[in-house]
């Protein structure tokens, strides 16, 4: 047997419990191959189960342990790991919840998940140094138009048609266990993003929501006005631009 | 990093070091304990920025480093994964590690990924895969790695070379250096029959550059049990004793306390970590 057939066959075993190929290929020792493959499903199953729990602590406790377990090794199946940077698994978690039958009642479930990927990505994602105040106060007024504004590399925008951040923020560890979130409490529009090295999230008003979107869109200022002007009547354009320069949501402009 | 603090701190001494977690970063910082050298899992600093960065920056500043990988995947008949190989590159660029280490395992094939360190076999076609392996990665990297033996709980009946022949035969082929774990060793030897004191002896001392110690669990079944590599408890006492066998062979060497499960206080580690620098120092006084 080559060294590529034994190791589809191992793979095989381990991730479809199809043992065919393998079985015949390990030396029976203090057990039965089954056995001692059983031992390294077991690992396998257990080390990306527990990277999953790891970005995805508030859906494993909205659904519980063994749900969470379920759901996990079912995900692992599906879609296993495609590098050895095991930041990058889990991505599809949201929208395998959304088709996984067990959970498919749970209708916030892949809107929860989606929301700790998103944070999870802005835990890792790139440094960027502040934009100084002062440097866009030297822009002459009739450049403003085209623009384009930077948002930090770990900015994330997020809608929901539920209460999101109130599900977050009632399944955080030191939660208070009797907080009941009525889910028809309405949508939200959040901004998750780094503050240093911490990860924020944050409810937005409509109009700065589709402000930043548009700036993450790549579209340009006069563009994204247009969009957080339509978006909420009375929006408070330059108080929300200082307040996304100075805690560096905002950390750049091009003025092409 | 300045060129000077790099000069300073990218040696690694023969004396303990304890596996850096993030659970036990703020506390290094603040109480800055008197620990040798530092080791970290590459693959926790793939990430672009943030608080691993950060982190891993400000220690580094104070203490020499060790960059340890478990997703590599040398013995995978796959192509080498090159963004794996670029992001190690940067880090090492970086972070100015002493060593750079990963495993004799494999971790994928056809693109999918076990993330677990599977064992392979040890016949002529494997030994001839993995040491082009390595040379490419070293090639790549533009420096020596270290290879680390496996704890196994399988072999495969195809397996012709003893699997501490086949390390020696790595290292004369690739020039890779020996992460030799004592503990896999052990865990490894009681799995499958073979005399643990028997493989110390058979490494070759001048290759080896570094040893792991850790914990693992007995798995206990109703007709039998075997040792599984968990990194959860403590070092037992055969595998320190089978540590103090390894350092008289060798010599003192920097030694690594790993923990990764249900991860103690700093204080249980720096009380492993003392407790191997005692066992070196014994060695030191005797030579």
């Amino acid at each position: 047997m080559s060294l590529r057939d034994t190791q589809r066959g191992f793979s095989a075993g381990v991730l479809s419990d199809d043992v065919a190929a393998i079985r015949a290929r390990i030396r029976p020792g203090r057990f039965g191959a089954e056995r001692h493959l059983q031992i390294y499903r077991n690992n396998v199953y257990a080390s990306l189960t527990d990277a999953l729990a790891a970005i995805y602590p508030v859906v494993a406790r909205l659904v519980g342990d063994d749900c969470f377990r379920g759901c996990g090794h079912q995900y692992v199946r599906q879609a296993p790991p495609t590098s050895g940077n095991l930041h990058d698994f889990g991505e599809r978690f949201a929208d395998f919840l959304a088709s996984f039958e067990p959970v498919r009642t749970l209708a916030y479930l892949p809107d929860v998940a989606n929301l700790e990927w998103q944070w999870h990505r802005a835990f890792h994602a790139a440094d960027a140094p502040a934009l100084a105040l002062d440097i866009l106060a030297k822009v002459a007024p009739e450049q403003y138009a085209a623009l384009h504004f930077r948002l930090h590399p770990s900015a994330q925008l997020v809608a929901s048609e539920f209460p999101l951040l109130r599900i977050w923020q009632a399944n955080q560890p030191n939660a208070d266990t009797d907080d009941v979130v009525d889910l028809s409490e309405g949508g939200v529009q959040l901004l998750i993003a780094r503050r240093d090295i911490r990860v924020e999230i944050e409810a937005l008003g409509g109009g700065e929501y589709a402000l930043l979107r548009a700036f993450a869109r790549g579209q340009s200022f006069a563009d994204a006005v247009v969009a957080a002007n339509a978006a909420q009547a009375q929006f408070d354009l330059t108080a929300s631009l200082r307040q996304r320069v100075l805690d560096q949501t905002i950390v750049g402009f091009n003025s092409n | 990093m300045t060129e000077d603090t790099k000069g300073k701190r990218n040696t690694i001494p023969a004396a303990a070091g304890i596996g850096l977690r993030a659970n036990h970063y703020r506390e290094v910082l603040e109480t800055r304990p008197p620990v040798a050298w530092w080791e970290v899992h590459s693959e926790n600093y793939f990430g672009d920025g943030g608080a691993p960065h950060h982190y891993l920056e400000r220690i580094r500043a104070h203490y020499p480093l060790s960059l340890h990988g478990v997703g590599l995947s040398l013995g995978s008949v796959d192509p080498l994964n090159r963004t794996h190989l670029e992001k190690l590159k940067r880090l090492i660029e970086r972070y100015q590690p002493a060593l750079v280490s990963d495993h004799l395992s494999w971790s994928s094939v056809d693109g999918r990924y076990l993330n677990d360190l599977l064992p392979l076999p040890y016949t002529e076609e494997a030994l001839a895969h993995i040491a082009r392996r390595i040379d490419e990665a070293q090639d790549f990297l533009g420096r020596q790695l270290l290879i680390e033996n496996p704890s196994t709980y399988l072999e495969f009946v195809e397996s012709a070379i003893p699997e501490v022949e086949f390390m020696c035969a790595l290292i004369e082929r690739s020039g890779c250096a020996l992460l030799l774990d004592v503990n896999n060793v052990y865990v490894s030897a009681t799995n499958h029959g073979f005399d643990a004191r028997q493989y110390i002896q058979s490494v070759p001392a001048s290759a080896v550059q570094e040893i792991h110690l850790a914990g693992h669990t007995v798995k206990q079944y109703d007709d039998g049990a075997i040792l599984i590599d968990t990194h959860d408890s403590v070092v037992c006492d055969a595998v320190w004793q089978l540590y103090a066998q390894t350092i008289d062979h060798l010599g003192r060497r920097p030694t690594l306390i790993e923990w990764d499960a249900q991860l103690p206080p700093l204080s249980v580690l720096l009380g492993e970590a003392r407790k191997a620098d005692g066992l070196l120092e014994e060695r030191r006084v005797a030579a």
